[in-house]
């Protein structure tokens, strides 16, 4: 259908050009060549991807590909990414999200919050019935909350002032809450608070449930069959309370775990739709230019993810701001972000994403790449060349899920030999990885993905209050950052009513940590979603891929 | 021969095999113990999140705060009534999970050692008829280089020239998701997705059976029974067939037994680039999620597997020559 | 990748008992040298080996620092006659140094091997009776379990770095040598200079390492090169899977980088997998003329 347009002159470099630039920045230079070559194309299908809504075509099965399966169908106990991305399709929540967090109705009709933000009222959708055919009540909407705050890995946190949950009548859900939640009315979309049903969850253990891999739900999708390590197959719920969706007859789930087996896939159309760049990053260019794929990215806002450099402030060396300083004049953010991220992303300074517009600060770090400047802040910290060039070693742990991690430590060995710091990268499995960072606390720095969850006081206050600092519990406070300004700050956000003094709080502890340097955020990826030019209307919402896919329809 | 005496052999070899299952157990329970992290370690790590108490809780559920003998007795004493026991992270009996997996590897292995026995000892006995001539150089030469090419490099090239440059086979995968095509279609489709990892699976194995039967008939050929074959006039093709190659095939068949553990390891690999659903990957992904449960469901399955091998190959040996006796 | 294929010898053939003299030693010499297949073998190994030993001073720079344009093809740029990869790195640097891990990995693991084979494969052929059972039992539990799984077991246990992987490789495959060795010990130990040597009053020791196991070593020499060849193998699969040394490059990570790439820049795959072919054929190629030399009347 379309091919590939002519590069843009002032975009291309003549071979002499290249070659007189410094190495690094031929390598940023080349990429961003192809990179920006790619965005103009993905730019240019998506300005014509057709926004017409004529009737969708009903009929036809659609296959989802996922990177590695999932041990668990629903969002209970476990919120790894693989059940992420089924969840919702059979168990859906009270709300869902617009591209900028606003809520809309799904299983809830009617939201309220009382002035104080003490009182939380919601109206349920009359006539749904789940899979089983029992009525949906509002008893089951109060099991599901309470259920979660016991059991779900975020659902102690998030529903933490919630001390009373009523269901006055049947379509009636009241929580009175201890103090005012500002994040919590974001915390109703099917993955992150799923509404289980009473009568099959209530009084047997939830983890053991069977229910857990055969899930019933509200959803427009009736879970089949799932073959272990192979696919799971959803069919079309008729009595789906949105009439007359969902449109498709079926839905497929395939797991593809290597991401060039993944590309292959899409190429052959064996699969449909992935989310979250299932493919090979360096791979985006080549099949942007498929004239059979499509490629979106809006649909990744609920949940964005900021990579970082985490120092352990108990190390003897990074106990020292200088030497932190120093590491932070000597990386340069937007050479990280081709390098290791090929260009796909926006840089980051601060802890909240840059996507979250609203509470972001967008101010660059104080330290800039300047890598005299790093030099000279360690020869004042005490740590002078040895006679090899030397200063000190140090060994760097890279979180291993996600294949740019290891990228970053590699770069991040080269950039630091420059200032006489020789970093041993370490490998190992996740496991052992979140072991030793949050358990023994036997590291000196790691790089790690951080995500935002949908708002800063749930994604962004583990990391950096001084009482979230416990060593066992993965993606805490691993620095072991202590400030009480920043931690008076961050409590009062998570209860602070006004939405304009609670951005104030926010940008004051951005300011703070840019300053103090605990950690180094580096860059928000981007994640891209790519479909056959068959499916639309996939990712009408803030979760995108991961909603319940009502609308999508086959063309 | 004598049933009651396979019966025996087949006892006897029963009874020495429990001593190694055992052993297998107790070596892989105290190396998994030994590798730091834990499920539920594991399972912080991919929610992105976790609390004290869901951890605390993980834990519990997964039996993993009782002390380590304790884990190991309950773990024998459920082996002993044929319980694999019950996976934490997969919510499945290790039984269920096992042999979902388990036709897809045996599918897999048995046509790639099927394959390679059959090119094999065709090779080597193509090799072995032009002894020293250039047919049997350039094999040879052929064989050597297969033996040393790694078995995922293979399969990544085989993939690009016939998945995606030629598109004849699918790129990974078993079968068709989702088309309802049962009986014939369906092996044949099922077979189609076999071809490429079979390749790459079996590549290393065709040299080696190759060799093996060249060698060996070459052995065999030089003994006194095959001259007198000769010299009562039996056409040469009989004679190969006949008394050369049956008798090659003994060492041949016993190497192939003692490589079928090993395939087991092989195709962790081969799985991965393609994709197929089978043991191998299920056995890596429980040793990085330390799911120790199904891999050592897993290990007893291809020590299990290892031992009926070596007592069929034992049976077969006996066809082949009868002057080789089951003791 | 199972070291259980030692040589196209058959694994039953009682070896010939070969007297430990010089004669006998000259001939082994020249029919190797003879041999095309050791020839050609052995020039290739030396290069290889050339070329890991001059890496340090042929490619100074760390070969994972990132010193070009990324993604040159071989010949494009005249700084990078090998191309560079994704990062930018030096694929010439990146194979020679590659080099020295994958040898280093071999030779290291295959020694270990030897080491715990021979040890074990020597007590248990020498002294028979319940030595023997017990350690053949050990034996056979280590070939029941897969060996690559065990490699990834121990890898974790401790951390991926050169001497682990080394390490560990070596752990898991001394079974062989061991089997070996035990039958040669069984065969050799009734033999007439072994009764002689008894009958002077020589003890176990003795008679073990000076009078039989170098009339053992044969079989086991040949089985090095394959020892080697296998452990490299063993090491570039480990590697393609991530589990090798993040700090040194070695010819599987290569591979296993390059994994995204084979559509485009598929020479990142082909040239460190040809590299691996290469080593691993040259050391097949000693084995065979090695194996050929000790046994004359098996070879063509």
């Amino acid at each position: 259908m379309t091919s590939t347009p002519n590069p843009i002159p002032s975009l291309t470099l003549t071979q002499t050009q290249t070659q007189t630039l410094t190495p690094i920045a031929a390598t940023l230079t080349a990429i961003t060549r192809r990179a920006s070559l790619g965005l103009l194309l993905a730019g240019a299908l998506l300005a014509f991807a057709p926004a017409l809504h004529a009737e969708p075509t009903r009929g036809g099965t659609l296959t989802l590909l996922l990177p590695s399966e999932p041990t668990a169908l629903v969002t209970v106990g476990n919120v790894a990414t693989p059940i992420l991305s089924v969840s919702a399709k059979v168990t859906e929540g009270l709300l869902k999200y617009d591209y900028d967090l606003n809520p809309q109705p799904q299983l809830a009709t009617a939201w309220q919050v009382s002035p104080d933000g003490t009182v939380y009222t919601f109206t349920l959708r009359q006539g749904v019935k789940w899979h089983d055919g029992k009525p949906f009540t509002a008893a089951d909407v109060a099991f599901s909350i309470g259920l979660l705050k016991k059991i779900h890995p975020r659902g102690r946190n998030t529903f933490a002032n919630v001390s009373a949950i009523e269901t006055p009548d049947d379509h009636t859900v009241v929580l009175r809450l201890t103090k005012p939640a500002p994040y919590l009315i974001r915390a109703f979309v099917a993955t992150e608070t799923p509404i289980i049903p009473k009568h099959i969850f209530d009084g047997a253990d939830p983890l053991t449930n069977p229910a857990i891999s055969a899930p019933i739900g509200t959803g427009p999708y009736k879970f089949k069959e799932w073959v272990r390590g192979s696919h799971i197959v959803y069919e079309r719920n008729p009595d789906y309370w949105d009439k007359p969706k969902p449109y498709i007859d079926r839905l497929i789930v395939r797991v593809v775990a290597d991401p060039a087996a993944a590309a292959i896939a899409f190429e052959t159309g064996t699969v449909d739709l992935g989310y979250r760049t299932p493919v090979p990053l360096a791979d985006l260019a080549r099949l942007k230019a498929v004239p059979t794929l499509r490629f979106e990215t809006r649909g990744n806002s609920y949940s964005y993810n900021v990579t970082r450099l985490e120092f352990n402030l108990d190390e003897p060396h990074f106990k020292n701001e200088k030497v932190r300083q120093a590491v932070a004049h000597a990386i340069d953010r937007n050479v990280i972000l081709k390098v290791v991220n090929y260009g796909v992303g926006q840089v980051a300074y601060s802890p909240i994403a840059p996507g979250l517009k609203t509470y972001n600060d967008p101010t660059p770090s104080p330290y800039a790449f300047d890598l005299k400047r790093a030099n000279a802040l360690l020869d004042e910290a005490g740590y002078p060349k040895g006679a090899d060039g030397v200063r000190f070693r140090v060994p760097l742990d890279y979180n291993p899920i996600g294949a740019d991690g290891a990228r970053l430590a590699d770069y991040l060995r080269t950039t630091l030999a420059r200032t006489g710091i020789a970093v041993t990268v370490r490998s190992q499995d996740a496991s052992a990885f979140i072991k030793r960072v949050y358990t023994d606390r036997d590291f000196a720095f790691t790089t790690n993905g951080a995500s935002n969850l949908f708002d800063p006081t749930v994604g962004v206050q583990r990391l950096y209050w001084s009482r979230n600092f416990i060593k066992g519990v993965p993606f805490s406070n691993g620095t072991h950052y202590q400030n009480p300004q920043v931690d008076a700050l961050l409590e009062a956000a998570a209860v602070e009513n006004d939405p304009a003094r609670r951005v104030q709080l926010f940008k004051e502890f951005q300011q703070i940590v840019a300053r103090d340097v605990p950690d180094l955020n580096l860059y928000q990826p981007e994640f891209i979603t790519i479909a056959n030019q068959r499916v639309h209307d996939h990712s009408l919402t803030a979760d995108g891929v991961e909603s319940n896919l009502a609308d999508v329809y086959l063309q | 021969m004598n049933p009651q005496r396979a019966a025996r052999t087949l006892g006897l070899s029963v009874i020495q095999a429990i001593p190694t299952i055992i052993g297998v157990i107790l070596l892989s329970f105290f190396l998994l113990q030994a590798v730091p992290g834990d499920a539920a370690d594991v399972i912080a790590a991919e929610s992105g999140s976790a609390t004290e108490a869901g951890m605390a809780a993980m834990r519990s559920h997964f039996g993993l705060d009782r002390p380590v003998l304790q884990q190991l007795e309950a773990y024998l004493g459920n082996l002993a009534s044929l319980n694999l026991g019950v996976s934490p992270r997969y919510n499945l009996p290790v039984s269920d999970l096992i042999f979902s997996r388990l036709g897809n590897t045996v599918l897999l292995m048995f046509s790639a050692l099927g394959c390679a026995l059959a090119a094999g000892i065709a090779l080597g006995a193509v090799m072995a008829s032009f002894v020293g001539r250039w047919p049997d150089r350039v094999l040879s030469l052929a064989a050597l280089l297969l033996y040393s090419t790694p078995g995922f490099w293979l399969g990544l090239m085989a993939i690009i020239l016939l998945s995606v440059q030629l598109g004849w086979l699918p790129p990974g995968g078993v079968s068709t998701i989702g088309s309802p095509a049962t009986g014939l279609a369906h092996a044949l489709d099922v077979a189609r997705h076999l071809v490429l990892p079979t390749l790459a699976l079996a590549g290393f194995y065709v040299a080696i059976f190759a060799r093996l039967t060249r060698a060996a008939m070459l052995e065999v050929s030089r003994q006194d029974f095959v001259r007198t074959a000769h010299a009562k006039g039996l056409a040469p093709a009989a004679v190969a067939l006949r008394h050369v190659l049956r008798n090659a095939l003994i060492p041949v068949t016993t190497v192939a037994g003692l490589n079928f553990g090993t395939l087991l390891g092989g195709a962790v690999v081969v799985e991965t680039v393609f994709s197929w659903p089978g043991l191998g990957r299920l056995a890596y992904e429980s040793v990085m999620a330390r799911d120790y449960v199904v891999l050592m469901g897993i290990l007893v399955l291809s020590s299990l597997l290892v031992i009926v091998a070596n007592i069929l190959v034992d049976l077969l040996q006996t066809l082949l020559d009868p002057r080789i006796r089951a003791h | 990748m199972s070291t259980d294929f030692l040589s196209p010898s058959l694994p039953q053939a009682a070896p010939a008992v070969y007297a430990v003299s010089t004669h006998r030693r000259a001939r082994t010499l020249r029919r190797l040298l003879a041999n095309p297949g050791a020839v050609v073998g052995g020039a290739l190994l030396l290069l290889i080996l050339l070329a890991a030993v001059t890496a340090p001073w042929v490619f100074p720079h760390d070969p994972l620092d990132m010193v070009g344009p990324p993604i040159q093809w071989p010949g494009q740029d005249p700084e990078f006659w090998l191309g560079t990869d994704t990062m930018g790195r030096d694929i010439a640097a990146g194979l020679a140094h590659g080099a020295r891990v994958s040898l280093t990995v071999g030779v290291t693991a295959a020694l270990l091997s030897l080491a715990i084979g021979i040890a074990v494969g020597a007590s248990a052929g020498y002294f028979g009776g319940w030595v023997d059972v017990v350690l053949m039992r050990v034996t056979e539990l280590l070939q029941t379990i897969p060996s690559f799984l065990l490699v990834v077991v121990i890898v974790a246990i401790g951390r991926p770095s050169v001497s682990v992987i080394a390490l560990s490789i070596g752990a898991a495959s001394w079974p062989v040598v061991a089997r070996l060795v035990r039958a040669e010990f069984r065969t050799l130990r009734e033999s007439e200079f072994v009764l002689a040597a008894r009958s002077n009053g020589f003890g176990h020791a003795r008679i073990a390492l000076l009078e039989i196991l170098p009339n053992a070593l044969p079989p086991v020499i040949v089985t090095t090169s394959v020892l080697v060849a296998n452990a490299i193998l063993m090491e570039s699969a480990l590697s393609f899977m991530n589990m090798g040394d993040p700090n040194a490059v070695s010819w599987g990570s290569m591979i296993g980088d390059a994994r995204e790439m084979l559509r485009t820049a598929w020479y990142l795959a082909a040239l460190p997998g040809l590299s691996i072919v290469l080593t691993v054929l040259s050391l097949n190629l000693l084995g065979d003329a090695l194996n050929d030399a000790f046994n004359p009347r098996l070879s063509a």
